[in-house]
């Protein structure tokens, strides 16, 4: 009897028993929702962990300083950089081509002093403050540490728009869940340059207006204020074009400016070479730090927390299936006389027991692929109520992850488990006599 | 139908184990079946009618003795190999009918053949012309609950036929049925035997099912004896 034949004697016998078949699909479908919930939200946790813990970045990033590296702190997380080094793009060239280097995105960095036209929350006007603009390429800004917490991005190349971090609003008196109330204010950004009159150093000064477009949390550069590189760039070159033969020397330029890139922002391939890339941009003479170690450790945190989601999943998975084994042991003794019959007109051992591992496997089938269905629409609504807590908070809503392998693997899972479940019905029903079919001789 | 065979029973003993010992049901039972005939079997009950049936079919394994149908000897045959037998040698016909209610009567008919690997579509084909045959074409659809006695019956005959068996070995195939569908399906193992040439084993209490076989034995206490014609 082919497979196609067991799977339509085995639909016949589940529809005949259909209350039976529907509660043990429950079973499994309970069980298989609870493991897909469990597993989802432990993904987008741990999704929403580490993504807080890069800053929205890639996880492999790393972060290399204009300084040099200091020996002593070559594997901590936040390295302190030691004498400036000039960053330029020979550097960032030779970085890009190191083993385990996916991407590279210099990071241009400036001393600016800041002047906000918005007031203070009690409405007091900000006093000017000195911080630092940092320049990238807006287009790039996917492969870094960036994330938008209310507004927009820049748009590329614009030389008139800003966006600002939590310091700036807390300079504000605002925070995340007021970060909206600053967008479209706006910032004069002054650059000092140094002149000699007579023996006396002096700085004029070069002044940009800008719009705030949007509130960032960002790791790419030290800095309160982001902006497009072509906000940046004449800033910098305005200054550090002044180091010529008139008694202007490097020593008296913001040592920032006076390297083309204040830093950049190194991706590795994998999480596992962010470490060996720390080591090679080290002995290009570059300071590094990276999230590396408590990423790793969270990681190891989370997996356990999986691990124990994941057996409470299974063990529900487990018990379904013994209800899976006892629906089949029973249906084994109601049917001796018409497994007989079957045998009577020449069904095979093997044609018995494909039958009843059929049953088993299509309850698990189903149950697995209703209890996936269910254990995702869970996670969303748990999700719901959860990000409403941390929208509360002031923090980004977390996007429930589809997890596409675990729902495969859990409908998988379940149906194996049913079949191998139902093996022992099977064998017993394979084994039954011929002559079940003529009842008691 | 490709004719029937002998049917050669040789000294056989059978027992079963009961709580305080072996119970024998069939003590150094001979008999000697030409193809194509029609025997009945009768007995008391309890005399081992339906086990010598079971054992002919190839449903009960041999203890003691020689069976040998159609040139197989069912004592040497492996499970599979008596699977294989029942499929292409034997066609049953029991009391209780013994149809599957999920299925059916067309479906019951043509199950014999999908275990004999045809698709279900040539399965059906051959089941319909069977159940026109036993004078079911209009009850093809229905299920075994929406028939009476005697059309169950008559689906479990054509069934039997489904394989094209050598042998139909029918177990008290009146035994439920009233007088009318009585005649009705004694008519039809009349027909399979002297159409088809298959050889018809039936063991039963009724005489008209016993006075239609052209060989009529009884079997009494585990012992088998000729009726004289």
């Amino acid at each position: 009897m082919s497979w196609r034949h067991s799977v339509f004697l085995a639909s016949r016998e589940l529809r005949r028993r259909a209350g039976r078949a529907v509660l043990t699909v429950l079973a499994v479908a309970l069980a298989a929702a609870l493991l897909t919930a469990l597993l989802t939200i432990a993904l987008t946790a741990k999704t929403k962990v580490l993504d807080e813990l890069a800053k929205g970045g890639p996880l492999s990033g790393v972060k290399v300083a204009a300084a040099r590296p200091d020996p002593s702190q070559a594997a901590v997380d936040n390295a302190q950089p030691g004498a400036a080094a000039i960053l330029d793009q020979a550097a960032i060239d030779q970085i890009g081509e190191l083993p385990f280097v996916r991407s590279v995105v210099p990071v241009g960095v400036v001393g600016v002093t800041v002047i906000a036209d918005h007031p203070k929350r009690d409405g007091t006007p900000l006093a000017p403050f000195v911080d630092r603009l940092v320049g990238v390429d807006i287009t790039s800004v996917p492969s870094l540490p960036v994330t938008v917490l209310s507004g927009r991005l820049p748009a590329p190349g614009s030389t008139t728009e800003v966006t600002v971090d939590e310091g700036f609003l807390q300079r504000l008196g605002f925070d995340r869940a007021t970060a909206g109330e600053v967008v479209g204010s706006q910032v004069d950004l002054a650059t000092d340059r140094p002149v000699r009159i007579g023996d006396q150093l002096q700085y004029v000064q070069r002044w940009t207006t800008a719009e705030i477009v949007g509130v960032v949390a960002q790791d790419a550069g030290s800095g309160q204020v982001l902006a497009d590189s072509a906000l940046l760039d004449p800033a910098r070159q305005w200054i550090a074009g002044q180091i010529r033969g008139d008694g202007i020397g490097p020593q008296d330029v913001d040592p920032l400016a006076a390297s083309p890139f204040g830093a950049a922002f190194v991706v590795a391939d994998s999480i596992d070479h962010v470490g060996a890339v720390r080591v090679e941009v080290a002995a290009l003479g570059y300071s590094t730090s990276a999230p590396e170690n408590i990423i790793a450790s969270v990681d190891r945190y989370l997996r356990v927390v999986e691990i124990v989601l994941t057996s409470v999943g299974v063990i529900a998975l487990a018990v379904a299936a013994i209800g899976i084994s006892n629906a089949a042991l029973a249906s084994v003794r109601e049917r001796r006389r018409e497994i007989g019959v079957l045998k009577a007109v020449g069904a095979t051992d093997r044609d018995i027991r494909r039958i009843f591992l059929v049953e088993s496997g299509a309850l698990g089938l189903i149950g697995g692929v209703i209890g996936v269905m269910l254990g995702y629409l869970t996670a969303v609504a748990v999700a719901v109520v959860v990000n409403r807590y941390l929208i509360e908070q002031g923090f980004g809503a977390v996007p429930v992850q589809v997890p596409v392998v675990t729902m495969i693997a859990v409908t998988i899972g379940a149906t194996l488990l049913a079949v191998v479940a139902g093996t022992l019905p099977a064998a017993k029903a394979a084994r039954l006599p011929a002559r079940e079919a003529m009842g008691s001789l | 139908m490709t004719g029937g065979v002998t049917i050669a029973v040789r000294h056989v003993t059978h027992s079963y184990r009961v709580h305080d010992g072996a119970l024998v049901v069939l003590d150094d039972v001979s008999l000697d079946v030409a193809a194509g005939s029609f025997v009945s079997i009768m007995g008391p009950s309890g005399s081992g009618k339906s086990t010598l049936l079971a054992l002919i079919g190839g449903l009960e394994p041999q203890q003691r003795g020689e069976l040998v149908v159609g040139g197989h000897s069912l004592g040497d045959l492996s499970r599979d190999e008596l699977a294989a037998y029942r499929r292409t040698t034997v066609g049953f016909v029991f009391q209780h009918f013994g149809l599957l209610d999920t299925l059916t009567a067309a479906e019951n008919v043509a199950v014999a053949r999908l275990l004999a690997g045809d698709s279900r579509a040539e399965a059906r084909r051959r089941a319909l012309a069977l159940l026109d045959r036993v004078g079911l074409t209009d009850r093809s659809s229905h299920r075994p609950q929406q028939l009476s006695g005697g059309e169950r019956q008559r689906v479990a005959i054509a069934r039997a036929l489904a394989n094209e068996p050598r042998v139909v070995l029918a177990d008290e195939p009146t035994g439920n049925l009233d007088e009318e569908n009585g005649a009705r399906v004694v008519g039809l193992l009349q027909e399979i035997s002297a159409e088809d040439h298959c050889t018809v084993v039936a063991v039963t209490h009724d005489l008209r099912v016993a006075e239609s076989a052209a060989q009529r034995y009884v079997l009494s206490a585990g012992r088998l004896g000729a009726v004289p014609a």
